[in-house]
């Protein structure tokens, strides 16, 4: 039983960041109907960079801004190489490619520089072996604080979606961006931010899983993304909600399955998982069906 | 055309490629093992990338994780092997259709979804078989491998009783790389290669034509599938030693790159690509070192730089159907009769709502047989969400269609096709690489009777039919005055002649009910007047007409009657002449009462 909880505590924490992961993903996506194939890398850059700068002797205080910067500085590149101009020629393919591309050539540069080995990363806040007892179960601090910082962004998310008067023109843009445009909503500089922001939740969520994980590898955040990408599906690429169900769901899931089969199997599931949504309900659990317009 | 365009369009041409084989096969007599080596993964690869090319660059369906494929047929052929003892002529062909059926089998799954949740799917499924190969130890050796499969690298592998040395085996691969590339190019200029094009370019067109979209993804998967799995079998026979890692993200990325940069859409492209990056890591030591940044530069930048590839760049698009290989005489078959059934369309109180808005309102009419019927109406009144209905597209909410006597709303727009219901759209929607003689033949895609194997094949039956569309062909681009553009790229023509390219695209169909969307919109005085002679024989030939047009004087000449549509009814039916006392239409047009009619007649006329 408590290895059960436990197990269901651990799942609702990785699922969390997979939520964060996809509402980074549903950033993009509102904005101008595509996402970074890439967008892994940039949790990778983001974690290993930390990772650098704080071997370096520098204060976490200023490692984790700078990974973080780099990261959004990363996601605003690709908005204009690699969608910007492939967006243009309709089709998803070109931008897919693209993305997918950036994404690789950061791999390979971390690899080819900084070693394909896993390296450590250094804890923030709590050390690995911290943990406070709720219930009777053995909780980790660190898995906790991820829940927390998860939980939290989501929450300034939701209300800044909602209340401000730039979360209402993300969603003014995201029903119709030419109708945003005429009525006078800066769709450019919304569609940026909405990169920029995106960017930069890639690099927290990075820095947030290597918490959990404790290494960052070059490959590390790829299949993290497809993860967060089921978890924004389940949600219907729209809502913080849904995402933030669909990633909890998706994270116990692949807990009891890696507790009980293997770990392996957990991964294999996320997957399978995947692929049954889109192919039983691709407009997400919460989503709506969009009409064809002939 | 500079000297290495003209070469590289030698190469692509039949004989010459055979000439080329029957060296290179004779010349491994003679070669270094490591030149042999290296030949085969030149095959190996070729197969890779021409399937990422019938799926991705033909059929339009993106896949990253095309990986799973390639271990399906390397795992598959070697245990087969191993495990059942089976000799290498039924191995190889045993694991190829292995993963064909996976492939058909994922397809189901991957047809639900476009775009780049298409792209996630595939992603998904490449992941789920590499831990599938990974996990499952006892079958495929899990991380250690799988080693010691009969192969050439280690003089263990035979054929026929013959023993199977590297350049055997190269010779073996590459007769049967160039019988697939043969099958391939025959393929890809039938019908059904031309259907993977036309959904490509747009599915809701594709229907329109009687192309099933389902149907047409499923047996692109499965080819590319085939393809994929013999690439994978012949892998594992040349290195003798399999392991996980060899069918991870990065190999479904290779295949990707070697098509793209290769060039999609040609079958020249994908053995470009195979050969640079099969020679690449190897001559040069600094591109080894560098491989996998260099892989994602070029996919970063290659749909700017290189929209079509190596071969774009050195070649001329392929065209199918130059005019001198027309063959079969120009046999003019009568159109289809038409049924005994006097009304052959009709619609009996449909309704349909977007979103709650109203579009159509219970709406009832009908067509006789024979008739050409005008439709219209303002704008917004519901005329081409009628069409829509009509053919398949949209589903009523309320209400029935009913064709030649039999319920066809709830059928999908193909099948509605089938049966000869052939529109037109708004804007014309045609493949744009293609010549106006190659969009024409879209529209023959439903009379086609053979299957896919007897156009890859060649076979008497298919080439006879092919022959006899192709003229046909011929002479309705003549009877629309297109003649002189027929080997033209319609990307190229003006927006005139693209309308009537799509109209002949209609009248190759031999359609029993043809709809036309506003058909003289855009046209200038001379195509107007070519569009009613065409209209005017395809009444002549039996079929039946539903002109949607605003263009009252043009619609004067031809209808034998109108059905008046407004916010989604249907408020007049009956001679055009009438239409101008009628209250109800004139009130539609010009919002006022009846005492202000006298200036709508003018109105309408205009």
């Amino acid at each position: 039983m408590t290895f059960t909880l436990q197990l269901i505590f651990a799942g609702v924490c990785v699922g969390a960041t997979y939520a964060l992961i996809a509402i980074g993903l549903t950033l993009t996506f509102w904005s101008t109907r595509t996402m970074n194939f890439g967008q892994g890398s940039l949790l990778m850059v983001a974690a290993v960079a930390a990772t650098t700068l704080m071997s370096a002797k520098l204060s976490a205080y200023a490692a984790v801004p700078i990974a973080l910067l780099l990261s959004t500085v990363l996601m605003i590149l690709v908005e204009r190489i690699a969608i910007r101009p492939l967006a243009r020629l309709g089709g998803s393919m070109g931008w897919v490619v693209a993305t997918l591309g950036f994404g690789l050539l950061l791999q390979g540069i971390v690899a080819r520089f900084f070693g394909s080995q896993a390296i450590m990363f250094p804890s923030l806040v709590f050390g690995p072996l911290d943990f406070v007892t709720i219930a009777g179960i053995r909780v980790s601090s660190q898995y906790l604080t991820v829940l927390a910082c998860c939980i939290g962004l989501m929450c300034v998310m939701e209300i800044f979606i909602r209340r401000t008067r730039w979360g209402r023109a993300v969603r003014a843009v995201a029903h119709d961006a030419e109708a945003a445009a005429v009525a006078g909503v800066p769709v450019k500089r919304v569609v940026v931010a909405s990169f920029a922001a995106s960017g930069a939740l890639a690099g927290l969520a990075g820095i947030l899983v290597s918490q959990i994980t404790g290494t960052v590898e070059p490959q590390f955040g790829f299949n993290l993304v497809i993860l967060g990408f089921v978890a924004a599906v389940f949600g219907g690429m729209g809502s913080i909600a849904g995402a933030l169900i669909g990633g909890i769901a998706l994270g116990v899931a692949e807990k009891l399955a890696g507790g009980f089969v293997s770990t392996a199997f957990g991964d294999a599931m996320a997957f399978a998982i995947l692929m049954a949504v889109l192919a039983i309900r691709p407009q997400g659990l919460f989503g709506r069906r969009e009409i064809l317009k002939v | 055309m500079n000297p290495a365009r003209e070469a590289l369009a030698r190469v692509a041409d039949a004989r010459v490629a055979l000439v080329l084989v029957v060296v290179l096969g004779v010349a491994a007599e003679f070669a270094s093992a490591s030149s042999i080596q290296l030949w085969s993964f030149v095959l190996v690869n070729m197969l890779a990338a021409q399937s990422i090319n019938i799926l991705t660059g033909i059929a339009g369906q993106i896949s990253l994780g095309h990986a799973g494929f390639m271990s399906i047929g390397a795992y598959g052929s070697a245990l087969a092997m191993i495990k059942l003892g089976l000799p290498l002529p039924l191995s190889v062909p045993l694991s190829t259709a292995c993963s064909a059926i996976v492939g058909w089998a994922l397809s189901f799954a991957v047809g639900r979804v476009r775009e780049f949740y298409l792209a996630m799917m595939t992603l998904g499924f490449g992941m789920i078989l590499y831990e599938l190969v990974r996990e499952w130890s006892s079958l495929t050796g899990g991380v250690a491998g799988l080693s010691a499969i009969p192969s050439a690298a280690l003089a263990s592998l035979s054929a026929f009783g013959v023993k199977l040395t590297p350049a055997r085996y190269f010779q073996l691969m590459l007769a049967v790389c160039a019988l697939v590339i043969w099958l391939l190019r025959n393929f890809i200029k039938s019908p059904y290669g031309r259907a993977f094009f036309a959904i490509q370019t747009s599915e809701v067109a594709a229907g329109s034509m009687g192309i099933p979209r389902a149907a047409t993804k499923r047996l692109a998967y499965t080819l590319s599938a085939a393809l994929m799995g013999l690439a994978g079998a012949f892998y594992a026979h040349l290195v003798g030693y399999l392991g996980p890692e060899s069918f991870d993200l990065n190999r479904s990325v290779e295949a990707l790159v070697m098509a793209i940069i290769g060039g999609l859409g040609t079958l020249v492209g994908p053995l470009l690509g195979s050969l640079l990056f099969t020679y690449l890591p190897e001559r040069l030591q600094l591109f080894a070192e560098y491989q996998f940044i260099v892989y994602g530069a070029l996919l970063l930048l290659s749909f700017i730089l290189l929209p079509r590839g190596l071969a774009g760049l050195f070649l001329p698009r392929p065209r199918y159907y130059a005019a001198t290989q027309v063959t079969g005489g120009a046999k003019s078959e009568p159109a289809a009769p038409s049924s005994d059934s006097e009304k052959l369309l009709q619609i009996d109180g449909v309704s349909i709502a977007f979103l709650g808005l109203k579009a159509l309102d219970g709406v009832s009419m009908d067509v006789k047989a024979g008739h050409l019927l005008g439709l219209i109406g303002p704008n917004g009144s519901g005329k081409s969400t009628l069409v829509n209905l009509i053919c398949g597209l949209y589903r009523p909410t309320g209400g029935r269609i009913l064709f030649d006597g039999s319920r066809v709303d709830g059928l999908a727009d193909h099948r509605v096709a089938r049966l000869g219901v052939i529109r037109t759209f708004q804007d014309p929607r045609l493949i744009r690489a293609f010549t106006v003689r190659e969009n024409v033949l879209l529209g023959a895609h439903r009379l086609y009777s053979s299957n896919p194997a007897s156009f890859a094949f060649r076979w008497r039956g298919a080439m006879a039919q092919e022959g006899r569309f192709l003229g046909e062909a011929d002479r309705v681009i003549a009877q629309v005055g297109l003649a002189h553009v027929a080997d033209t790229p319609v990307h190229e023509l003006t927006y005139g002649d693209q309308r009537m390219t799509e109209l002949a695209r209609a009248v190759l169909a031999r359609p029993r009910l043809v709809l036309l969307d506003e058909p003289a919109a855009g046209l200038s005085e001379a195509e107007t007047q070519r569009l009613e002679a065409v209209l005017k024989s395809l009444k002549d030939s039996g079929a039946t007409v539903v002109l949607i047009d605003h263009h009252m004087e043009f619609l004067r000449g031809l209808v034998d009657e109108v059905v008046v549509l407004d916010s989604g009814k249907a408020i007049y039916r009956g001679p055009m002449a009438a239409m101008y006392q009628d209250e109800k239409v004139v009130e539609a047009y010009l919002g006022s009462s009846v005492e202000e009619a006298e200036p709508a007649k003018r109105s309408i006329d205009a």
